[in-house]
């Protein structure tokens, strides 16, 4: 292969020489043309949709990526309700996405689940494309999927893009004679301001509450841990205690199995593993009573 | 898709003046070597700015500013990109157009805005986040095709150039995720012209 030669001086060596030299460039040129054009068709061929990417922190979604939760409580509330409710607590799936396959194969196993919770750190990076890898890996449950947000969920743009794929940082709905309360605690990253966990909006959830249903309340960071603002701690598990429909409550954040009755008031705390940790639990509510049991894949 | 890849490349075929006759001599050191205007490649939607080449042609430094409009990002970014590409091959063709085959580079962008952070706050514990959300280390590879051509009397060069490339968040994740991950999911394509003072 010839580079690099200026064709003005490769005059002076001749016609043959020339003639060679354009040959070889002619072989060159195919060769590299074919190989640019076979790679660039299988790369169009196998990733159209996330082609061209403009930025990390890019908030683009399809519309099927979009309202995520309100989309999946509407195929839980069509569920058919039995004595006993039966459903997933998993959580933190970032950046182990191969283990969250794992995940979905293990609790595609499970008998009689009606939905996963998934206990927040979706994402590692708050990256978009992290939010999309992972809604990928669990609509292949077979069950619906609600998230609460995570730490990890919310740097740089990650909570619009939650906004945009899930939906309100704080929700709630009701599935038989449970009530589920999905609450953002992650006080740190809003600098311990007093804004979260939003303890009116908890209050008010907890109050709405004419049928009296069994009240769960989900977040990703336990009141006990070092994220949690120190001075919401007490009107958290307050709140929680006060309500006598709250038998247990559902984290994820610690990346380990970890329960405890830690405010002597009657409230269960209940913190699932990570995906990493492989492990996940599972849940069976009835009237009067609960279980918890530890799934590890 | 397919019609801007054609329109792009029709771009190359464009005719400029070959006669190499009273040419002026070199620009000021000082003024930029080329412009250049990217379209994607996660430093923007459509990222310009001027870039210096080293005396044999090989390494090229640029420094471009990219704009994603909502529209096209969810969210309006401004990002600013400093690249430095290596481009070791020149394959000379007719008419003074030539092939640069491969192109291997690296860069580093910033992504303005306040949710954006280059040191985390106080209120984070030291390491508590180990990456900075406003910084995106990146590389990728790619190639270029050029015709140098003479405008008003002064040597002039046209290029088209394709990048794939990621950045080091998707490189992690890709390392620790081989089975869901594939390559392509990490890589994506950028598109980009040159206009070269020489």
């Amino acid at each position: 292969m010839i580079f690099g030669v200026n064709p003005q001086r490769s005059r002076e060596f001749g016609i043959t020489l020339i003639v060679h030299q354009i040959i070889n460039k002619l072989k060159n040129m195919l060769r590299w043309s074919r190989l640019g054009l076979s790679l660039g068709l299988a790369f169009l061929l196998t990733s159209c949709d996330d082609l061209f990417q403009y930025n990390p922190n890019e908030e683009t979604l399809l519309d099927r990526d979009k309202d995520l939760t309100a989309k999946n409580i509407a195929k839980i509330s069509r569920l058919p309700v039995s004595d006993t409710t039966r459903f997933i607590l998993m959580g933190d799936t970032q950046r182990w996405y191969d283990e969250c396959e794992d995940f979905v194969r293990s609790a595609n196993q499970q008998k009689s689940i009606s939905f996963v919770l998934h206990a927040g750190d979706i994402s590692d990076f708050g990256l978009t494309q992290e939010f999309k890898w992972v809604n990928e890996i669990m609509t292949r449950l077979k069950y619906p999927y609600v998230t609460v947000i995570g730490n990890h969920d919310i740097v740089a743009n990650g909570s619009a893009t939650y906004r945009k794929m899930f939906g309100p940082l704080n929700y709630s709905f009701g599935f038989g004679r449970d009530r589920f309360i999905f609450v953002n605690t992650n006080s740190r990253e809003y600098a311990f301001d007093g804004s979260v966990p939003d303890i009116a909006w908890l209050k008010a959830q907890l109050a709405d509450n004419p049928a009296h249903q069994n009240t769960i309340v989900v977040g990703h960071v336990p009141p006990f841990d070092a994220d949690f603002d120190k001075n919401l701690e007490k009107p958290y598990t307050e709140a929680l205690a006060n309500d006598p429909t709250v038998k247990f409550t559902l984290y994820g954040h610690q990346h380990r199995f970890y329960e405890g009755q830690f405010y002597d008031d009657g409230v269960n705390y209940h913190l699932t593993t990570s995906m990493g940790a492989r492990g996940y639990m599972v849940v069976s509510t009835w009237k009067g009573g609960y279980s918890v049991e530890r799934v590890n894949f | 898709m397919k019609k801007y890849l054609l329109s792009l490349l029709l771009l190359l075929s464009i005719h400029g003046m070959a006669q190499e006759v009273g040419l002026r001599s070199r620009r000021a050191w000082y003024l930029p070597d080329h412009l250049k205007l990217q379209f994607a490649g996660n430093i923007g939607f459509l990222s310009g700015g001027p870039g210096y080449v080293s005396r044999n042609k090989t390494l090229e430094t640029d420094l471009l500013f990219g704009f994603l409009p909502q529209k096209y990002g969810g969210d309006a970014l401004v990002t600013t990109t400093l690249k430095t590409t290596y481009s070791p091959w020149r394959i000379g063709l007719r008419d003074s157009y030539y092939i640069r085959p491969f192109s291997i580079g690296a860069y580093l962008s910033y992504t303005f805005g306040p949710q954006f952070d280059t040191k985390w706050p106080s209120y984070y514990p030291a390491g508590y986040y180990w990456w900075a959300t406003a910084i995106r280390p990146g590389a990728y590879i790619g190639g270029k095709a050029g015709r140098n051509v003479v405008l008003n009397n002064r040597r002039r060069s046209f290029e088209l150039y394709y990048e794939l490339g990621t950045y080091d968040l998707l490189i992690i994740s890709y390392v620790q995720n081989k089975s869901f991950l594939k390559l392509h999911d990490i890589v994506s394509l950028s598109l980009g012209v040159k206009f070269g003072f020489d």
